[in-house]
């Protein structure tokens, strides 16, 4: 039996007087590519920002590797193992492809970081094996397609180390080519043993990438199993069509 | 980063001529820009960078000079030993009532030090002026080295001594986060860095700067005042220089402060005093404005479109579509 | 006792005046305005120069004072604020350039000497052996009716809503069909209003020199900082914390330490609470 790489339990986020998130409790074992859907507003980001204390929830428990996390800040998430990409991108402006994948390798040691002063062999390698091309390495975030961004994303992410990948709409506003490229990167990385959750209205190219879904409807779990149980599932299509 | 350093050395060279071919009181404008630029790079390595904007300075650099002269001259402090504890209290005091403002949003902070600078200015006039010497201040203080040439030694070397090392600092990775910081901050802590441990870091660097500054300007002028340390328009000549010589380069500072100290002394004699600070600032809110950038980058653009490159630095035949 | 009790209320009630429009800048347009404080100082001038040079009616003057805030409110927002729309750092500096500006241009016109401006409303009376100066009475009343107004403008009506709900979410509002653009004008002309208004009390508690804007400038960022962003309430509340904090401290510990205890408490509070004590949570 796989272990439970990360684990929610009864989780709760209210906003004003709305539950983002209610009583939500799934879990991903350690290899395991998990899908995350649900209508707009079903409260996907906010599990993702809660995971990764952007946000703290109002009651319930977050376990990676079998711990409670709930009272680390975010680098320090960063640093177990989890490790995320944005809805929209957000890459550092005014930096290139490398030096923005040089923040993701860099240690959280003020030493350290005083020594990667000049680019390093790693960056380059991580920003090739996402699929950039050599000439677009040193090019600023305003030059760069939405596939190339997400890319980016992705490499900075990657260059944490993580055990756990959340993607958030990683699919939304790809051409279908860039969305090809980008589901065979992700299944190498599965491949390579890297634990996803992914987020993604495009369910038709989310569907080989994944083991099995969650579905979510205004914050709370009405689905759970593999792409196609839950596809032809009532409650999930009532969800998504309206009542 | 040769090419770097041999500007440094050339500029060190010249500078140390300067004595040999200016009067003294030329020497004196110079010795001015010395340490305004010292006060704008320390504003540079962490406002520049960071973004978190500290309107403060002026109260990190008058606590250090206010301590040495208190030391020295009601206590009968050495020098050696007065400045050093200056630069320390600096440093403390600043992390302990800035620090909590730096741990929140960058938009507190600017008010927070501003109010800190404001209080101050009060607080020294009116708690024991026996020591503090209240509102005229303390006149008489040692000095470090008397006559200009010495003085513009020391300011020179202090000068350049700090600009290299924040040159270098902030050239080096640690820069890289800094300015990352600025640019996204909760992106950069979704990259697994603690940005407080950063922020502090550079904050403290920029008090340390800030305290050395302080003393020495202090015991050159051997005096201080309330009115002249924790001012808004102190404060002000240390920002525009920073800004116009262009944020987050450390050099731009320098090249700034010389900018807007030969622009105050050589329009002097033109400008009625009431309006030498509404003219500086009409210049600097335009300038500000539309090349936010400041000089550094228009230096660094034009020396590269000079030598065949473009904007950035880039060589035109190695560009690729 | 009662004396730092009725001090205290006239002053907080003051504070809360100029609070409210600092706070309502924050809230909207999420910049810094240091701007704010020459709204202050400008309202305060004009009064004076309507007043007391020219001597028009005081209420004529205080409209004119009201009238210079709001112009330059609206100016400010299309000065910089527009212009410099996705860069708060920018907005933060250039106001504070601005501002140094204005003070030149103020010391130009008017010399830097202090200048006393008549009590709105003159007199002083005794209650219980306290001595109160009807001026800062009428300033207090002023602004809770100011204020109370406020509140019912932002939660009764369409376009006070419409700031509202700029404020908690620019997206939301946008796909409800507010226009931003105007409620933005609005806000700005607002805020330079209230501090105009709250500008000319402030000259008559006090007095009038080109410097007079950094002070209520900070008392506002401490309200803000105490009550939370976006808050009304939060800021009537937090105005009447720092009140009283200084009143105590002026005639219980000595008048020199006033702004000091605010500081501290600014400090302890960023630390242990952020968010201020009503703030919004930012989404």
């Amino acid at each position: 039996m796989t272990a439970k790489l990360l684990e929610l339990n009864a989780l709760t986020k209210k906003f004003g007087g709305i539950f983002a998130v209610y009583d939500l409790s799934f879990h991903v074992e350690e290899g395991e590519s998990l899908g995350l859907i649900g209508p707009n507003g079903s409260g996907k980001t906010t599990t993702f920002n809660l995971i990764m204390s952007e946000l703290k929830q109002d009651e319930g428990n977050i376990f990676f590797k079998g711990k409670e996390i709930s009272g680390y800040p975010t680098h320090e998430r960063v640093k177990m193992g989890i490790s995320r990409t944005y809805q929209i991108p957000r890459p550092f402006g005014e930096m290139s492809v490398t030096k923005n994948i040089r923040i993701g390798i860099m240690p959280d040691e003020i030493l350290s970081v005083m020594r990667m002063h000049s680019a390093s062999k790693r960056e380059r390698e991580i920003g090739i094996s996402v699929g950039f091309k050599e000439h677009h390495l040193e090019a600023h975030p305003n030059e760069l397609s939405m596939g190339d961004l997400r890319r980016l994303e992705l490499a900075r992410t990657i260059a944490t180390n993580p055990k756990l990948l959340l993607l958030d709409e990683v699919f939304a506003g790809l051409t279908a080519g860039e969305i090809t490229e980008l589901s065979e990167l992700l299944k190498q990385k599965k491949k390579e043993g890297l634990t996803f959750i992914i987020v993604s209205h495009d369910l038709k190219s989310l569907a080989p990438l994944v083991d099995r879904v969650v579905v979510v409807s205004f914050g709370q779990r009405i689905a759970e199993g593999s792409f196609e149980h839950v596809v032809a599932d009532e409650k999930v299509k009532e969800a998504y069509l309206g009542k | 980063m040769k090419k770097s350093l041999s500007w440094w050395l050339l500029f060190t060279v010249l500078m140390s001529s300067m004595p040999l071919l200016i009067s003294t009181r030329s020497l004196r404008i110079f010795i001015f820009a010395n340490f305004i630029a010292i006060f704008a790079m320390s504003w540079d390595i962490l406002s520049g960078y960071t973004g978190y904007i500290s309107f403060g300075h002026p109260f990190l650099i008058g606590i250090a000079g206010y301590t040495s002269a208190i030391l020295t001259h009601q206590f009968a402090t050495p020098l050696y030993i007065s400045m050093p504890i200056a630069i320390l209290l600096t440093m403390v005091a600043g992390s302990l009532f800035f620090f909590p403002a730096l741990r929140t949003r960058g938009t507190y902070f600017a008010l927070v030090t501003l109010a800190f600078m404001e209080v101050t200015y009060h607080l020294v006039q009116v708690v024991r002026p026996d020591v503090t010497g209240g509102s005229r201040g303390l006149t008489g203080l040692p000095l470090l080295v008397t006559g200009a040439v010495q003085n513009y030694y020391v300011s020179l070397f202090a000068m350049l001594f700090i600009g290299l090392g924040l040159w270098a600092l902030a050239r080096s990775g640690l820069g890289t986060v800094l300015s990352a910081i600025r640019m996204d901050e909760d992106a950069v802590k979704s990259a697994g860095l603690n940005t407080s441990k950063f922020k502090l870091f550079a904050f403290t660097l920029s008090a340390l700067v800030a305290g050395i500054g302080g003393v020495l300007y202090t015991h050159y002028l051997g005096s201080i005042s309330p009115r002249g340390m924790f001012d808004i328009n102190f404060l002000f000549t240390i920002l525009i220089a920073a800004l116009i010589g262009g944020e987050h380069s450390i050099v731009g500072p320098i090249l700034g402060a010389y900018f807007l100290t030969f622009l105050l002394e050589f329009s002097r004699p033109y400008i009625p005093g009431s309006w030498r600070y509404l003219c500086y600032g009409m210049i600097a809110l335009i300038v500000y404005m539309y090349a936010p950038r400041g000089l550094f980058t228009i230096v660094n653009a034009v020396e590269n479109r000079i030598r065949g490159k473009n904007l950035r630095g880039e060589e035109y035949d190695s560009q690729t579509a | 006792m009662s004396g730092i009790i009725i001090q205290g209320f006239l002053i907080s009630g003051l504070y809360a005046l100029v609070a409210v429009g600092f706070t309502m800048i924050f809230s909207v347009g999420r910049v810094l305005n240091l701007a704010y404080g020459i709204y202050i100082m400008l309202g305060g001038y004009a009064y004076y120069t309507l007043a007391q040079v020219l001597e028009f009616s005081k209420a004529i003057s205080l409209l004119g004072a009201i009238v210079v805030g709001v112009l330059f409110g609206v100016l400010t927002y299309f000065g910089i604020v527009k212009r410099l729309l996705n860069n708060p750092i920018a907005v933060e500096i250039s106001t504070l350039i601005l501002a140094v500006v204005m003070q030149a241009v103020v010391i130009l016109i008017y010399s830097p000497a202090p200048r006393a401006i008549w009590p709105i409303v003159p007199g002083i009376s005794r209650i219980h052996n306290v001595i109160i100066s009807w001026n800062i009475f009428f300033a207090m009343i002023t602004s809770w009716v100011v204020l109370g107004a406020l509140l019912i403008f932002i939660r009764k009506t369409q376009v006070g809503r419409a700031i509202l709900a700029v404020s908690m979410d620019t997206k939301g509002a946008l796909l409800s069909g507010i226009d931003p653009e105007r409620i933005n004008i609005l806000t700005w002309a607002l805020s330079g209003a209230l501090g105009a208004l709250a500008g000319v009390f402030f000259a008559t508690y006090t007095q009038l020199e080109p410097s007079m804007w950094v002070s209520p400038l900070i008392t506002a960022v401490a309200v803000v900082i105490i009550g939370g962003i976006g808050s009304i309430v939060g800021s009537l509340v937090a105005a009447h914390i720092v009140g009283f904090m200084e009143t105590i401290t002026t005639t219980v510990i000595a008048p020199e330490l006033r702004g000091v205890f605010t500081l501290l408490l600014i400090i302890i509070i960023l630390v242990i609470l952020p968010k201020g004590l009503l703030g919004q949570e930012e989404t």
